[in-house]
Formats: structure tokens, C-alpha cells, sequence
């Protein structure tokens, strides 16, 4: 099945909602059409709404941290918004980093800060 | 008979008003009205979680323990024998319901498996912070056992000691190429990295959970065993 993750322009901001389990070849299309949607419109971040997601696990955050990697060559900032209470204390537990993203509590909070950037 | 609605209607009785309860029990569809003794293990999940949603939601207080009641009403007439297999000496926690054994092949079975812990989780009244780590934990091990043993299961099994501790015992089981000793010496020194993962899944579980014992042969397979105890 061929499935897509929908990348939604806001000014000059990339916004992705994750709404599906993240596997690889989905997370490998997703920073790929993110670095050339980046490079075409000349973005000045990337946004991604984790609000949906209940559960974030090493691999999770292994994948948030290599398109925030990919993004920052680009030249581009990147932005995980809606982190639960309950998956922030568990990834402290975990001891794994979320070192090469912006963390921001809601989307008009991310946007704010990559306005002043 | 006893059905679902009258069952959780008496323990929310008192806490929730009854339209409120009637648009609850709606939202079950046929559920609500199905005898409990005619509920399959599925349905449970999906009553509880339907109604863990709810409760949190209008319940002004005790909701943990009003969802632990429900859970309670639920399996307490299900016809299944309670406890596990009897007389095997009173040492260690009993098993308290049949262990739920779930296949993990592919990708889309991780996702089917941290569900599965979720829902058990919050059955047997661990907390959502618990449940969500236990989630998290069956999470990795799944993950493990799809990207190095191509396939295995996950076993959850709900447990209690003779204090009447509740707590969930996951068992991660496959048969694929187990780790080599000097492999697991960096994994636990944080050293290793992997292809796919970031080679801290297991060290993440370990991290997360109350008891953690890894079996693990080269050649032969791999066990993960490890306990979440329930927060009093």
C-alpha cells in the first residue's frame, strides 16, 4: 500500500502531522520529500505535530533526530510540537536524547519562534 | 442478566450523571448491551479503553480506580477460570489471567503489540504513565525481534504476588541469532550502533522496567523477560 505523509505549507514553514506508525520506508520518503520541499520553497522550518502519537520509542526517536539532522544542512530549523506529558517522562526514563530538534509545546509556539529566527 | 450497561452503570452511578452515561454507553453500540459473560477478550479491550476515555473525561475524581472497578466487573464474569495453573508452589507472583501471546512478523505487528500492552496495561489498573511505558517498552521489544530475528512473540501476563501486587510481566521470545557476548559488552556500555536502531532499544527497556533478565544464545535465539510492577 502505498502511503504518503501530507506536507502542509505555512508562510514560509513545512508542517507534517503524524497521524500513522512511523516505519521505515514512510520515514525515509517523509525526510526525503521534506529536504526537497525545504529546498523548493525555501523553508525556514519544519514542524512536526507529534501530538497524535501515544507512544515514542528509541527507533521513533532515532528517525525525529535524522530528519532534524537533515533539515538543519539544509539550513532549516526543525520543530517536534505536541510531545504528551506522559511520552516526554518516558523518554527521559529511557535516557534517549532528542538532540537535533527544537522542541516547542503547541504549533503557534513553533511558528512564533521560527518567525524570530 | 448481566450486561455490560448495568454492570458499569452501578460502579459510575453516584459519579457520573446518567445522560452522560447514556451517551457513553452509545458510543459502545452493541457492547453495551451484550451479557458479560458473552464478551470476548477483545471486546474487553475495546469497552475499556472506550470507557477509559470517557470516565477520565467526566469523572471529577478517582478515575484510576473507578476504570480498575470496571476492569474488575468485566473479567470478574467472563466464565474464564481465574488464576493460573494451581499447586505450583506459592514462591513468585501468580499468574493471574491466561498470558496473552502475540505473534511478531512484520512491521505492522509492533504497532498491534504495544495496543495489546497498552490495554492490558490499563486493565489490570496500572497508570496511564505505567501503561504508556509499558507500551513504550513492548515497543522496542518487538522492534528488536522484527530488525534482528526476523520473527518471534511477545507474551503479556498479568501478575500477582501474595500481597495482591499487581504488576505485568512482558516475555519477548525469538529464535533468531542471538548476541555474542562482546556485542552485548558494548551494548551495555552504550557503545553500540546499529544499522536501523540506535542500538538502545534494550538498554531503554531496561531502564524502564522493574526487573529485566536477558537469555540470549548465539545460534539459538534470544529471551527478554521483564516485570512492571503497578504503583501504589
Amino acid at each position: 500500500m502505498e502511503q504518503e505523509l501530507p506536507i502542509i505549507q505555512i508562510r514560509n514553514c513545512l508542517l507534517v502531522s503524524i497521524q500513522t506508525e512511523l516505519h521505515d520506508r514512510l520515514a525515509l520518503d517523509l525526510q526525503a520529500s521534506l529536504m526537497e520541499r525545504v529546498r523548493t520553497v525555501n523553508a525556514r522550518g519544519v514542524i512536526l505535530d507529534v501530538s497524535a502519537v501515544e507512544v515514542i520509542d528509541s527507533y521513533i526517536t532515532r528517525i525525529l533526530n535524522d530528519i532534524g539532522k537533515s533539515v538543519r544542512f539544509m539550513g532549516a530549523e526543525c520543530y517536534i510540537v505536541g510531545i504528551r506529558p506522559a511520552v516526554a517522562m518516558t523518554l527521559i526514563e529511557m535516557g534517549v536524547e532528542l538532540d537535533s530538534v527544537h522542541t516547542a509545546l503547541n504549533l503557534d509556539l513553533a511558528l512564533e519562534r521560527l518567525e524570530l529566527l | 442478566m448481566k450486561t455490560v450497561e448495568k454492570e458499569v452503570g452501578a460502579i459510575l452511578a453516584g459519579t457520573i450523571s446518567s445522560i452522560t452515561q447514556r451517551s457513553i454507553f452509545n458510543r459502545l453500540g452493541g457492547l453495551a448491551t451484550t451479557p458479560i459473560q458473552q464478551l470476548t477478550a477483545a471486546d474487553r479491550a475495546t469497552i475499556l479503553s472506550e470507557l477509559e476515555n470517557s470516565v477520565r473525561l467526566f469523572a471529577r475524581s478517582n478515575s484510576s480506580q473507578l476504570i480498575a472497578s470496571i476492569a474488575k466487573a468485566l473479567s470478574a464474569e467472563s466464565g474464564a477460570s481465574p488464576g493460573g495453573a494451581g499447586g505450583a508452589g506459592g514462591a513468585g507472583p501468580a499468574v493471574l489471567a491466561a498470558p496473552k501471546k502475540l505473534p511478531i512478523e512484520q512491521e505492522k505487528d509492533i504497532a498491534t503489540a504495544r495496543l495489546e500492552a497498552w490495554s492490558e496495561a490499563v486493565r489490570i489498573g496500572l497508570s496511564k504513565f505505567a501503561s504508556v511505558k509499558v507500551a513504550t517498552a513492548v515497543s522496542e521489544l518487538a522492534r528488536n525481534i522484527v530488525f534482528y530475528a526476523g520473527k518471534g512473540t511477545v507474551e503479556l501476563r498479568s501478575l500477582k504476588d501474595d500481597r495482591g501486587v499487581v504488576g505485568l510481566q512482558i516475555v519477548a521470545t525469538d529464535q533468531g541469532p542471538g548476541i555474542p557476548a562482546a556485542k552485548l559488552d558494548e551494548i551495555w556500555a552504550g557503545t553500540y550502533k546499529s544499522q536501523r536502531g540506535m542500538g538502545k532499544g534494550l538498554v531503554a527497556v531496561k531502564k524502564l522496567v522493574d526487573e529485566f533478565q536477558l537469555d540470549t544464545r548465539p545460534g539459538v535465539g534470544t529471551t527478554v523477560t521483564c516485570i512492571f510492577r503497578g504503583e501504589r
